[in-house]
């Protein structure tokens, strides 16, 4: 069993929103080269762990551990430069920046980078993501679709290690879909690490290499997409809703 | 040819300097006046156009830059320029001190919290007046000895020229493009690896300094300074200038606050006008004109929102590129970015 | 220092937080209805005032009936402001409303305030008084007009609060005001609620005016003011709450007073008066930048 370095780790996580507990507790590390589908039903703290992950939220218990060491407490674009990238539910562009200037801005943050490198780069990802032919257009104008794909591809200037996708999948039509599992395997193939959170379960089975379940704040399940599905508690906590 | 527009502009401005000996003294305060709104607007442009920071306190600073020049010089002697410089840096801290404090503020929150930091300023200038001379005025050492306006004017222009350079620069580096992120969405900059607090607290310290530099100027062009031009009304007609000239650019701001400037002094004047069919007789009362621009800035708001000027500064922009305009390839054209 | 002072004092921090809950319930009102705080809303109390003045002067109104025209009359100047310029903030099509809202009633304010400049004059201006003389108590002289308005003030609140508790419309408003949604699913038309907002928070502004006016004066900036003291009290509020922002502003005009009161410097307290609502604004922005109570702030998406 090879020795794979946890890139991002959250340890006994917890986060209190008034009366309710959206995170309990909860321990979850990413293994370089993981492909984790993050499931469960509405409200079970998904979306907070992803937050709280990426630095966009501080946790009131437990820690966070990028490559081992503690994050203690630093805002969220510290974790974006250190390569953890992430994508929202609904999409957040820089809508009135063009394609190209959405790409840029990440490009620009990396360390010892230049416009023209980073213009390059872009234009990379753009052929890579089916947008180069759009790259002066503003990004209020792209289609729902090519704005998921922007949104990736804002990520990937990052040259981000994880990448935490947020319900990639919501709204999108079949084609579009297949498209964006394609370039997330690609990408994995690639080297790059992927943390999924969605409620299409179809293409969640179909790329994660593993699987974890939350429910209530807590994480019920962490293991083979095979071994989970037929998990008890699982199923009662789906089937309790 | 590229950048045709920028040769045009900058021989529309060696005529400009090259008139100016022949303008009278008048217009030429006018035009001093102009381009010290001209630093005022588009610096705010940057707070507010690029970063979306929608700061009420901007006027505020130029008086806290004029009172801390003036003062200076008057109190220790100092020669005049460095007043100034200090105004800019003492602008600088406390810009950069709001900007902190304003940190988890947002739209119009900061507005208000703005708004307040203004009005204290004006009412503390206004009472200490062992210090400031309150509403009775604080005299200011003139910057030349000269009787004529004419050295205030190239000064003026210099100092505008020098500031639009400087912002322009800003504007168009990767800090121009991460305001901008900013103000669209201050999330995803995050998640983008801005570092948010960073650049809020820059774009108000930098701003703010560049509202000292004018408040300095005109602390020691105008001879006396009083607390009101830190008051709401000044800043309204900053932001009235700002917004019908287009916020978003640099140079439609400059435009709006020459273009307003302008029409405000021509309209000074009472004018009749005898509408020869209805046989009435019209009445223009010079009143009227700041009301008039309160119009013009509602509709503009509501019609044209990215200001009035824009679409002529784009077309304007446009001007030497019918050729170029038929490549197939998209250019990345820079002229299109928001300098 | 005297307890008559102190008494007076606290009865005139009465009568101004009265008016600032008048105030500041409008601006709740209307935040809480089209999500954006209206920049102009001090200069609508400016017009109320003026308003009555001028029923009195030209109508010859009695000035509580001046009092109820200027109310009639600057609810529907309300109606059609918001026809005019707020529209767009309901359309998908306009971006960043937080910053349409925020200038459009900014540079309303503008005009208002510079078109009153002239239409009224800049001088201070005085309307007769709703009732004459003063009333003693022991060996404290206090204006009627004080009694009066802080009276009709709070009788002007409780029937708001009636409105909104017990009439059909005004429950609607409530429900409105807590979520935009539930309003729509019911089959209200939000529309018209927008209208109504605008137009009952700018009556009971009118009504402060025209209240206040015998007793400090009109002048055409008397809005600014005005303006920062109901946006401390709704920031304490939370910009949510109606009841809040009428409690708040009653807090803040005693909490006024008794800092004029004990301020140590004679001679710079009335200046500095002015400055408490703003350094209590600040304060409370700092350590909250989103308000202390009342509903959590509602960003417009």
């Amino acid at each position: 069993m090879s020795e794979r370095a946890i890139l991002v780790r959250g340890a006994g996580v917890s986060k209190r929103f008034g009366g309710i507990l959206a995170n309990d507790s909860v321990e979850f590390a990413v293994e370089e080269g993981d492909l984790i589908g993050l499931i469960g039903p509405n409200g079970s703290g998904k979306t907070t762990l992803i937050n709280i992950l990426t630095g966009h939220l501080r946790p009131d218990g437990g820690e966070v551990m990028l490559r081992g060491h503690s994050t203690g407490g630093q805002a969220a674009h510290v974790y974006a430069v250190m390569g953890v990238a992430r994508t929202f539910q609904i999409t957040q562009l820089f809508s009135r920046m063009t394609v190209l200037e959405n790409l840029l801005v990440p490009g620009l943050t990396r360390p010892n980078s230049t416009r023209a490198e980073a213009t390059r780069r872009a234009r990379g990802y753009l052929e890579f993501l089916n947008l180069a032919h759009l790259e002066q257009l503003d990004a209020k104008n792209l289609s729902g679709g090519q704005q998921k794909l922007l949104e990736l591809g804002r990520c990937l200037m990052l040259e981000p290690a994880v990448l935490f996708l947020d319900e990639p999948f919501a709204g999108v039509h079949p084609q579009l879909r297949d498209e964006l599992i394609k370039r997330i395997q690609e990408l994995h193939n690639g080297g790059r690490t992927f943390v999924v959170v969605d409620h299409d379960m179809e293409s969640i089975l179909r790329i994660s290499k593993r699987l974890v379940v939350m429910a209530r704040g807590r994480k019920i399940a962490d293991g083979l997409p095979e071994v989970v599905r037929t998990d008890q508690t699982v199923l009662s906590a789906y089937a309790g809703l | 040819m590229r950048h045709l527009h920028v040769y045009v502009l900058m021989a529309l401005a060696a005529l400009a300097l090259f008139f100016a000996p022949g303008m009278n003294q008048y217009w030429m305060h006018v035009a001093i006046m102009a381009m010290i709104y001209s630093i005022l607007t588009s610096s705010w442009s940057l707070l507010a156009g690029y970063a979306g920071l929608f700061s009420l306190g901007h006027m505020a600073f130029a008086s806290i830059g004029g009172y801390t020049s003036a003062l200076l010089v008057k109190w220790f002697g100092i020669p005049i320029p460095l007043g100034i410089a200090a105004a800019i840096a003492m602008c600088f801290v406390l810009g950069a001190f709001i900007g902190w404090v304003c940190l988890r503020m947002s739209g119009p929150y900061l507005a208000i919290f703005t708004l307040g930091f203004a009005e204290i300023i004006r009412i503390a200038f206004s009472t200490e007046d062992d210090i400031t001379g309150g509403m009775a005025g604080l005299h200011t050492e003139p910057i030349f000895a000269d009787t004529t306006r004419l050295p205030y004017f190239y000064a003026a222009f210099a100092l505008l020229a020098l500031s639009l350079l400087l912002m322009g620069l800003l504007v168009r580096s990767r800090w121009g493009l991460f305001l901008r992120a900013l103000r669209e969405d201050e999330q995803a900059a995050a998640a983008c690896g801005v570092a948010v607090a960073r650049f809020r607290i820059l774009a108000f310290a930098i701003a703010s300094s560049f509202a000292g530099l004018a408040g300095g100027f005109y602390a020691h062009y105008i001879g006396v300074l009083t607390p009101g031009i830190g008051a709401l009304d000044y800043m309204a007609l900053l932001v009235v200038m700002t917004v019908i000239g287009g916020m978003e650019r640099l140079p439609t701001a400059v435009g709006g606050a020459i273009a307003i400037e302008f029409l405000l002094e021509l309209l000074r004047g009472s004018y009749r006008w005898d509408v020869p069919l209805l046989g009435i007789t019209v009445h223009y009362d010079p009143q009227w004109r700041l009301p008039f621009f309160g119009i013009i800035l509602l509709l503009t708001m509501r019609f044209a929102r990215n200001g009035l000027m824009t679409p002529l500064w784009l077309q304007f922009m446009r001007l030497g590129e019918a050729r170029a305009a038929s490549a197939a390839v998209p250019v990345v054209r820079e002229e299109d970015s928001r300098a | 220092m005297s307890w008559d002072y102190l008494f007076i004092q606290v009865s005139n921090g009465l009568v101004v937080g009265v008016i600032y809950s008048l105030i500041a319930v409008g601006v709740t009102l209307i935040y809480s209805i089209l999500k954006i705080v209206n920049f102009a809303h001090g200069d609508l109390y400016m017009l109320g005032g003026y308003c009555a003045y001028y029923a009195i002067a030209l109508l010859g109104a009695p000035p509580l009936l001046a009092m109820l025209v200027s109310m009639a009359v600057l609810f529907l100047l309300a109606i059609v402001l918001e026809r005019l310029l707020l529209t767009p903030l309901y359309s998908d099509r306009t971006e960043r409303k937080d910053e349409y809202g925020l200038l459009v009633t900014f540079g309303l304010a503008f005009f208002l305030r510079n078109a009153a400049i002239i239409a009224f004059g800049p001088f201070p201006l005085k309307p007769p008084s709703f009732v004459d003389g003063i009333t003693e108590i022991g060996d404290l002289r206090i204006l009627n007009d004080r009694i009066f308005a802080a009276g009709v003030g709070i009788l002007l609140i409780l029937a708001l609060l009636y409105f909104m508790h017990r009439t059909i419309w005004g429950q609607a408003l409530d429900a409105v005001s807590q979520s935009r949604d539930s309003a729509a699913i019911v089959g209200i038309n939000p529309r018209r609620f927008n209208s109504l907002a605008f137009g009952v928070g700018a009556a009971l502004a009118a009504g402060a005016g025209a209240l206040i006016a015998p007793i400090f004066s009109l002048a055409p900036d008397m809005g600014v003011l005005a303006n920062i003291n109901a946006y401390v009290i709704v920031i304490l509020g939370g910009m949510g709450s109606v009841f809040g922002s009428a409690l708040g502003g009653i807090v803040i005009g005693e909490a006024e007073s008794l800092f004029t009161a004990f301020f140590p410097d004679e001679t710079r307290a009335f200046a500095y008066t002015n400055a408490f609502g703003v350094l209590v604004l600040m304060l409370v922005l700092i350590f909250r930048p989103n308000g202390f109570f009342g509903r959590r702030h509602l960003r417009m998406e």
